[in-house]
């Protein structure tokens, strides 16, 4: 399983965990690497709250992480620190993110109540939805 | 309520005492197995002349062995977290959340961060209740 995953964001401490993260994750789950080597696009993950962003660029199977949020990003989180784990925390059922348990309710709560907000959402929810199942640690 | 000096093997008795009393701490952890080191550099303005190292260890909602040892033991634990001493009375004193000080790289962990994150309430619980410890700090003596 060769995940090429590259980190150009070395001054964010967090671009670090999201690699690990990430990693691990994909490579405990040929489903979660069928989902990433499909993937294409940048998506951004912005934690204001301890002044932490990063652009991950996929590349059907590649994957740049990069400081910051780039302007090309098509689906941006934005969250605070704690809420992100939240994100991690979504089962993932017949292959998709999972909204109708306890974790996938607080989810929505969260998205309801402004507390995480997601630009492109609805203009870009494949990419949303696979990024949301390789972060998945459930 | 009595104090203890913070890393003294009475420290650490008072705040395994508090994980074993905790019921929300035995429903919260049913799922974690497995031992998390701890290890607290040298800093000695702060009177911490040498690294402090300490081994807890967890078994679904249970808690064993809550030791001061030293580097050989800490790195035989299945997880290790490691960070100044300004940064963990920060945490103890819940000044700092322990979830965004790894985030900020303030904390470092070793061992598999899925498990962790999987976990995470786990780990809050474990340090909500470090927080109850009275503790006298040796910077603050």
């Amino acid at each position: 399983m060769e995940l090429h995953i590259t980190n150009h964001a070395a001054e964010v401490p967090f671009s670090f965990m999201v690699q690990e993260l990430l990693t691990g994750n994909i490579e405990k789950s040929e489903a979660k690497y069928a989902v990433y080597k499909k993937m294409r696009g940048i998506a951004a993950i912005d934690l204001p709250d301890i002044e932490a962003a990063v652009s991950l660029h996929f590349g059907q199977g590649t994957l740049t992480i990069k400081p910051g949020i780039s302007p090309d990003a098509a689906v941006i989180i934005r969250t605070q620190a704690a809420q992100v784990m939240d994100l991690n925390a979504l089962n993932i059922r017949w292959g998709l993110p999972y909204y109708f348990d306890e974790a996938g309710r607080k989810v929505i709560g969260l998205l309801f109540s402004g507390k995480i907000k997601i630009k492109g959402l609805l203009s870009h929810p494949v990419l949303l939805t696979r990024l949301t199942i390789i972060m998945s640690v459930m | 309520m009595a104090t203890h000096k913070a890393f003294t093997q009475e420290w650490l008795d008072a705040w395994k005492q508090k994980i074993a009393g905790s019921q929300e701490y035995k429903e919260i952890a049913k799922e974690w197995e497995g031992s998390v080191g701890l290890i607290c550099n040298a800093d000695p303005s702060k009177s911490i002349p040498n690294p402090v190292y300490l081994f807890t260890d967890y078994w679904h909602g249970d808690v064993r062995d809550f030791l001061v040892c030293d580097e050989a033991k800490v790195q035989t634990a299945k997880f290790i977290m490691t960070g100044d001493y300004a940064r963990w009375k920060q945490v103890a004193k819940k000044e700092l959340d322990a979830t965004k000080a790894l985030m900020q790289g303030k904390l470092k962990l070793k061992g598999d961060l899925t498990y962790v994150v999987r976990n995470v309430k786990t780990i809050n619980k474990v340090i909500d209740l470090l927080t109850e410890v009275q503790t006298v700090w040796p910077d603050d003596v």
